[in-house]
């Protein structure tokens, strides 16, 4: 160990690295033998990729869409609630922040949560703009927030969950963290089935992907004591769902 | 006294774990519950059965191209920014932990629920080089506390009550706590979230693993595995090696699957897919990312026509929920690290000691409810009859066993038909319960291989005893013979003046 310290740290990683791909020889190897081959081959095709065909093409008429993604949503003990536009949005959050007196809010960076102008409705709030100064501690301020605001990137009406990918705009701690979370769901990004989500994801392709896509089907939620339900012991313990459209 | 291993067999533990009445009706409760939600979740999703089938198909193909997608997936993990590593054995996957733990010079390791990380005992091997595993989720951090190990693939506390919950809280926090599960609840977020920022490493699991684009799948309900992976500055991510599936195409089958098997979820509150780790402008997610891949047994599962359907397992506890068997005894007493019917063949084929384990195997009564149960179709059942015949062909089984072994044979052929006569549940259970008493002493560590178990009764009897539950079960019984009744009767009452069995 004592030599490893004067190593920098790349140099310990490319060690650990060369090591791994030593290792991946023989480890593939012996599972190659054991099916019977002497190396890895590409299978000739994948017969049965994804849902059965019957599930493809099936597909919910928006208004079903919303009826059916609140109902779920709900039924996880999400809330959910549908509004005309971004203002009655706007105008919702700020509602909730006062019933509830939240102090510290925090939102992705995002155009459509700009326009919520979430600081001139709340005036005795201190609303932060996730990573807009690189240099501040972003996840303890996260975890400091009563609300984390985000616009949601899908949703999934069958399932009744939201979908949000990360990216330097979008922190993945913004639907994590905060005591409470407002997702805001266009209507037009709500689809019926999760492969409707899923499939594009392969199809764009490994390169596009972000770090984190995370699905979020309710408040965070435990039965581990007695099997009583107990809501919020690490996520947010209230979910609003907010349907624009 | 024995502290030895071959000593504890799944009939004594199972003696032990019959000896807890709150056990024993919560994992009834428990499981009863999961079982109904499953049942309600397939029925209402419809066509389960096609459903189950795509499952299996996709787990098949992916096994029998297991070499070519491994390497994919090692390929794009790789290209994500992630560092992939590959362990035979446990003692390699603890070695690079702690390599890259020390290496980071850590001090805390916030954890999320991983099977494997058990199977590797790796909170303990941490600890020698001074690291404080920390587990993180609600049930994993209870037992953690207590010092014990999880009795259930989904409910890891599930034997534990909230009286004893708040006692353990409680000395956590320096004061006493209300047993009331949201005091409990507020308590743990708050303790734990200041471990979350503190800690130096974050370790997950991994319910799958995507080939095609070098992403992990996190199911999760209480979001303590995004903590994990989003908070610390190091993920380290251990798969067992069978953990993969093609594509987020295939994805849509498991998370059809997994979470109503498990719960009867139509999806777990969180379902995240994390690839690599945070690209250079993310402001969280870690900088660095590990992920080993574990062999540990496995691939002595592949090309094994019997058993090579075990890497298809997506450990949803379905089949747990489903055992007769193991509603009545509990997880505990299946000794390993997976208990239920999984557990009973994954055990001794992950060690490939026919003679040490496969007494497990015993404790199933061939009602082939786990397969019905299993979401890919896994016949554990047929399993089971292999791993006893083993046991039998390698000269490990004895007198007793080996007549169970032929009465086995004779039902086998309708082994289906049992179902409806499975008298275990009729057994007058806290009689059986009550009268085998057992101390139990729970030493510093957390493997069953070091608890000290103390039958107070003769072997003889106990045998006997089990014996008479196995040849009910093969005979299809439905009632407790009157005359044995009345005999446990008088044994128990004679007993109930010598005091309890306890944790000491
Ligand atoms: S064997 Fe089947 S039912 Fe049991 S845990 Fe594995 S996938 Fe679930």
């Amino acid at each position: 160990m004592a030599d490893q310290t004067a190593q920098t740290h790349e140099q310990w990683l490319e060690e650990m690295d060369r090591k791994a791909r030593e290792k991946q020889q023989s480890f593939i190897a012996n599972i190659a033998g054991r099916l019977g081959r002497e190396t890895a081959k590409p299978p000739a095709g994948h017969p049965y990729k994804g849902a059965p065909s019957f599930w493809q093409g099936f597909e919910w008429p928006m208004e079903e869409r919303i009826e059916r993604f609140s109902a779920n949503f709900r039924s996880a003990g999400g809330h959910v609630v549908r509004v005309p536009d971004l203002a009655a949005a706007s105008a919702f959050i700020a509602e909730k922040a006062k019933e509830m007196s939240a102090h510290y809010i925090v939102r992705q960076q995002e155009d459509a949560l700009e326009a919520l102008g979430l600081e001139e409705a709340l005036p005795g709030c201190d609303v932060s703009v996730w990573n807009d100064d690189p240099g501040k501690p972003w996840k303890a301020l996260a975890a400091q927030a009563d609300f984390g605001v985000v616009l949601a990137d899908h949703a999934a009406a069958y399932t009744g969950s939201l979908a949000v990918l990360s990216d330097k705009d979008k922190g993945r701690s913004v639907s994590l963290l905060p005591t409470v979370l407002m997702a805001l769901l266009p209507v037009d990004r709500l689809v019926t089935r999760l492969g409707e989500i899923l499939m594009p994801l392969d199809a764009d392709g490994r390169e596009k992907l972000p770090a984190g896509v995370h699905f979020i089907s309710g408040p965070s939620r435990s039965a581990d004591i007695e099997n009583d339900l107990t809501i919020g012991v690490h996520g947010p313990g209230v979910v609003y769902v907010i349907v624009i459209g | 006294m024995s502290g030895n291993h071959s000593a504890a067999t799944v009939k004594e533990r199972a003696e032990l774990a019959l000896n807890d009445e709150f056990l024993r009706k919560a994992v009834r409760f428990t499981t009863e519950r999961l079982r109904n939600g499953k049942k309600n979740a397939s029925e209402e999703h419809g066509n389960w059965d096609e459903w189950r089938e795509r499952g299996r198909q996709i787990r098949l193909h992916t096994i029998a191209h297991l070499d070519y997608y491994l390497n994919l997936f090692a390929d794009n993990a790789r290209a994500n920014g992630a560092y992939v590593h590959f362990a035979d054995t446990a003692a390699e996957a603890v070695q690079i932990s702690l390599a890259i733990a020390a290496r980071k010079q850590a001090k805390t390791v916030v954890k999320s629920k991983s099977m494997v990380t058990e199977e590797l005992h790796l909170n303990h091997h941490l600890g020698t080089i001074g690291v404080e595993a920390i587990e993180t989720d609600l049930g994993e951090y209870i037992i953690q506390l207590a010092g014990e190990t999880p009795s259930h693939i989904i409910i890891p506390a599930i034997h534990k009550n909230r009286y004893q919950i708040a006692d353990l809280l409680s000395a956590e926090a320096g004061e006493r706590l209300e047993p009331d599960t949201s005091v409990l609840a507020g308590f743990v977020r708050k303790k734990l979230r200041e471990k979350f920022l503190e800690a130096d490493i974050g370790m997950t699991g991994c319910n799958f693993a995507i080939a095609e684009s070098g992403s992990i799948v996190l199911f999760e309900n209480e979001g303590n595995a995004r903590m994990v992976s989003t908070v610390p500055k190091t993920q380290i991510t251990l798969m067992g090696m069978e953990r993969i599936i093609p594509s987020f195409t295939d994805l849509e089958v498991m998370a059809t699957l997994l979470p109503r098997s498990a719960t009867g979820q139509k999806l777990t509150v969180y379902m995240s897919a994390i690839s690599g780790p945070r690209r250079i402008e993310d402001a969280d997610g870690p900088d660095e990312m590990h992920i080993i891949i574990i062999d540990n047994g496995r691939s002595l599962q592949l090309g094994d026509p019997e058993f090579q359907e075990l890497l298809n397992c997506i450990r949803c506890g379905a089949c747990l929920n489903a055992c007769p068997v193991y509603r009545h005894i509990g997880g505990h007493a299946y000794g390993g690290t997976y208990s239920g019917p999984i557990g009973a063949v994954l055990t001794p084929a992950l060690k490939q000691n026919v003679a040490e384990w496969d007494d497990i195997a015993n404790a199933s009564s061939l009602c082939g409810a786990c397969y019905e149960a299993c979401p890919v179709k896994i016949p554990l059942h047929d399993m089971l009859v292999y791993l006893r015949r083993r046991k039998v062909e390698s000269g490990h089984g004895n007198k007793w066993e080996g007549a169970g072994m032929k009465g086995f044979g004779g039902v086998m052929g309708s082994s289906r038909l049992m179902r409806g006569v499975l008298a275990i549940g009729r057994l007058g259970q806290g009689l059986v319960a009550r009268d085998g008493e057992i101390r139990l002493s729970i030493g510093p560590l957390k493997e069953w291989s070091r608890y000290r178990v103390t039958p107070v009764l003769a072997k003889e009897s106990f045998r006997q005893r089990w014996g008479t539950i196995e040849r009910e079960l093969r005979e299809g019984l439905s009632e407790l013979d009157p005359a044995m009744k009345k005999r446990m009767e008088a044994m128990k009452n004679a007993r109930a003046g010598e005091g309890g069995h306890g944790h000491g």
